[in-house]
């Protein structure tokens, strides 16, 4: 009885060892675009939306539930009819010189105005007016002690959070866009439309440097090598590290961010790692990548994520470590975007220029209460395998032969459980016929040296190459099937994704090879480099 | 005949592959219902064998390998002959398949588990007195592992599979084939002796007590 009740639980409850929680919800926005990133706090969602609004269509910001999508509140302005392009900014209730303030989100708005919301219900808890040339808020803002610090159209202004009173408020003659501000030890900066950096003191004195000809549109990076600006030029952009070029590069720069000692940055050409160290800053690593909008940095574990939403019409989220690509997010919504995901505790927002929220629970990382269950799971497992190696020490000191193949084979079992599917990936890599594919002379120069992939499709040949590259032989099948009209069924089967057909030919199934050979894993796990030649053809 | 998946098998379509469920099915059901020599009771315990083979497969699907099944065709076909152990085979690939997914591995996986409940009817794990053998069984779990995964594996090879490729296929499955011998011998040491009960739980009471008192492990 008591092995039947040890088998009854072994079977019933293994599975839970590997119950991952995946739950997602979206929401599709009527009107306007997702231009900035949705933000996650606690149990709450927040995304803005942005357009140029006519008719009764107007600007709003919502507060979903992380959940369930359930809306909290909405609060629509009736003024802003430009694109809002700030970022929400999040303020913790506290106290200051100025009063006590509760949770509020400060919204900048492209009229102009600064509104501070409840977080709980949206009431609008005070506001406040910047100057406006034809457009008025659309940097990034900070908050600073008991002031909110707010990039004007030409200038700085900040405010008590307590109650929106304005504290400074300086005009420095020249227009911005996207002029998010940054805290420095002296006072604040941000650039202009004109190619201007300017600091503002804390008492209010300007002081402004010209960088070159060209637009400063994100919040510059302070640096210990000083201040970094990614200018947007006509030829492209320029890359400055304290006043002085670093490097010219792509156009369209996305809005750069720093991590310990490296910068990331990104253009419509390529995705660019800097690294910092002693002397200076200096490019390190580039990949080509199509991104012009936000990028977020997200940890996990000890790894860093680096995303950089791909600015093309199959859209996606690249995702790269501290030098390299790593893989796309992609997801069924997919098309041009700017705006960075949202992180939450095992939490990812993404939003889009369609207008779409999206909002997934992911497995790998797993809400508090997964968590915990999860690290429940990983002690126990490791409780289990020292104590049944301890046991089985025991046994053989004891010459219990009997029991020792009981617990040893629980005991090696449980290892290999723990170390087989990653030792067996590595066996796979090295195993791998070294194929060669063809390089077929009708294709186009420009495809040398990236991703091709080709379908053999009822006796024509369908071939795309130069797409941005990607990490598994069904996220290129995938985004090459959306650029060239084939369309695809996929079924999920007992060895994994099984593609049924495409352009509704089924046939006698469908095989790949990868770079001239079979590949022996599936194409969810079969890994491409950079000028991996994928081919498929009726099986 | 690969499929989309990268190394993987002919694709069977949905009517073919109700066709050979049916024909598998009526050939479990014959080598059910056609008389065996041997005096075991054998119906009940292989029905309720199957179904916790075929449950448990599908509760433990999530570890690669890791399932009672082929330790489970060893002891039935040790116990109650090539005829029933690969009926046996036949309902738990079956059932436990209308869950996980059926496909042309099916019919490999048949005779995968049907081959090592053949040959453990030959090679019995249990001695002259119909007594359970741990060492046997032990054994068992690891020569059961080759023949059942060479077999599935061939289910892979089609014209456009060189013998090189079909190798590399082998050899990247060694480590699950390892994790697949561990599982066997996890379950024969832990759960051995009360799926043996199973397989006597129609003997007379007078011969289980026999056995219980005649056993002693021989590992």
């Amino acid at each position: 009885m008591r092995v039947a009740t040890l088998f009854l639980v072994l079977v019933l409850f293994l599975p839970l060892a590997q119950a991952t929680t995946e739950s997602s919800w979206t929401h599709e926005f009527e009107d306007g675009y997702i231009t900035t990133k949705p933000l996650i706090v606690d149990d709450s969602v927040y995304v803005r939306t942005s357009g140029f609004w006519t008719g009764d269509a107007r600007p709003v910001v919502v507060a979903f539930d992380v959940q369930s999508g359930e809306e909290h509140w909405r609060f629509t302005s009736q003024t802003s009819l430009q694109h809002d392009m700030a970022p929400l900014l999040y303020a913790e209730q506290g106290s200051g010189d100025c009063g006590s303030w509760q949770d509020l989100l400060i919204v900048g708005w492209a009229d102009g105005k600064v509104t501070a919301h409840s977080t709980k219900d949206g009431a609008l808890v005070w506001e406040n007016q910047t100057e406006i040339d034809q457009i008025g808020i659309t940097g990034s803002m900070l908050i600073e002690g008991d002031q909110v610090i707010i990039p004007t159209r030409t200038g700085l202004s900040s405010f008590c959070l307590a109650d929106g009173e304005e504290i400074l408020n300086v005009d420095v003659g020249f227009i911005g866009w996207r002029n998010g501000v940054t805290a420095i030890e002296e006072g604040f900066v941000f650039g202009d439309e004109s190619g201007n950096l300017h600091t503002v003191l804390r008492n209010g004195s300007v002081f402004s440097t010209h960088l070159g000809d060209g637009k400063i549109r994100h919040a510059p990076l302070d640096t210990r090598h000083g201040l970094f600006v990614h200018l947007q030029t006509e030829e492209g952009s320029t890359l400055f590290l304290n006043g002085s070029v670093l490097a010219s590069v792509g156009q369209s720069p996305a809005i750069p961010l720093m991590h310990e000692n490296r910068i990331y940055a990104a253009t419509s050409d390529e995705w660019i790692s800097i690294l910092c160290d002693e002397d200076t800053c200096s490019i390190e690593a580039t990949e080509p990548f199509h991104s012009n909008g936000e990028l977020a940095l997200r940890i996990v574990g000890t790894e860093i994520e680096v995303w950089a939403h791909s600015n093309t019409v199959s859209g996606g989220w690249g995702i790269f470590n501290q030098t390299a690509f790593v893989r796309m997010e992609n997801s069924l919504f997919n098309t041009y975007g700017t705006a960075a995901p949202g992180f939450g505790p095992g939490v990812i927002a993404y939003g889009n220029d369609a207008g779409v929220l999206k909002v997934t629970s992911e497995s790998s990382e797993p809400l508090d209460e997964e968590k915990t269950s999860v690290n429940i799971l990983g002690g126990i497992h490791y409780a289990a395998v020292i104590s049944l190696f301890l046991f089985t020490c025991w046994s053989l000191a004891h010459r219990d032969i009997k029991q020792l193949a009981k617990v040893g084979s629980a005991f090696l079992l449980l290892i290999a459980i723990a170390v087989v599917p990653e030792l067996s990936l590595k066996l796979a890599e090295q195993t791998s016929p070294n194929g060669e594919a063809e390089w077929n002379p009708s294709w186009p120069d420009e495809w040398l040296g990236t991703q091709v992939i080709v379908f053999e499709i009822d006796g024509e040949e369908h071939a795309i190459g130069g797409l941005d590259p990607q990490q598994t032989v069904y996220d290129l099948t995938m985004i090459a099937c959306d650029e060239l009209g084939i369309e695809t069924e996929i079924e999920q089967q007992y060895f994994g994704a099984y593609l049924v057909s495409f352009n509704g030919s089924v046939g006698d199934g469908w095989e790949f090879t990868l770079d001239g050979s079979r590949s022996q894993v599936g194409m969810t796990e079969a890994q491409l480099n950079d000028t991996s030649i994928v081919e498929w053809r009726p099986a | 005949m690969l499929s989309a998946i990268g190394t993987h098998g002919p694709t069977v379509s949905p009517t073919t592959m109700m066709v050979l469920n049916v024909i598998l099915f009526i050939i479990g059901a014959w080598l059910l219902i056609k008389p065996q020599d041997g005096k075991q009771t054998w119906l009940w315990p292989l029905l309720v064998l199957a179904s916790l083979a075929s449950a448990s497969r599908i509760a433990m699907g999530f570890i690669p390998n890791v399932m009672p099944v082929t330790i489970l065709a060893v002891m039935v076909g040790s116990k109650f002959g090539a005829q029933r152990g690969f009926a046996f085979a036949i309902l738990v690939t079956l059932a436990s398949n209308a869950v996980l997914g059926h496909g042309w591995w099916s019919l490999f996986q048949i005779l995968g588990w049907g081959s090592v409940a053949i040959l453990a009817s030959m090679v019995k794990v249990h001695d002259e007195e119909g007594i359970l053998s741990m060492s046997q069984l032990a054994f068992a779990s690891l020569w059961s592992v080759p023949v059942f995964s060479i077999i599935v594996s061939l289910s892979i090879i089609d014209a456009g599979m060189s013998p090189i490729e079909f190798g590399l296929y082998l050899v990247n499955g060694l480590l699950y084939d390892l994790l697949h011998f561990l599982g066997n011998l996890f379950f024969a040491m832990w759960f051995g002796q009360w799926f043996e009960r199973l397989l006597n739980m129609n003997q007379p009471h007078h011969q289980i007590v026999q056995q219980e008192n005649g056993h002693v492990s021989t590992f």
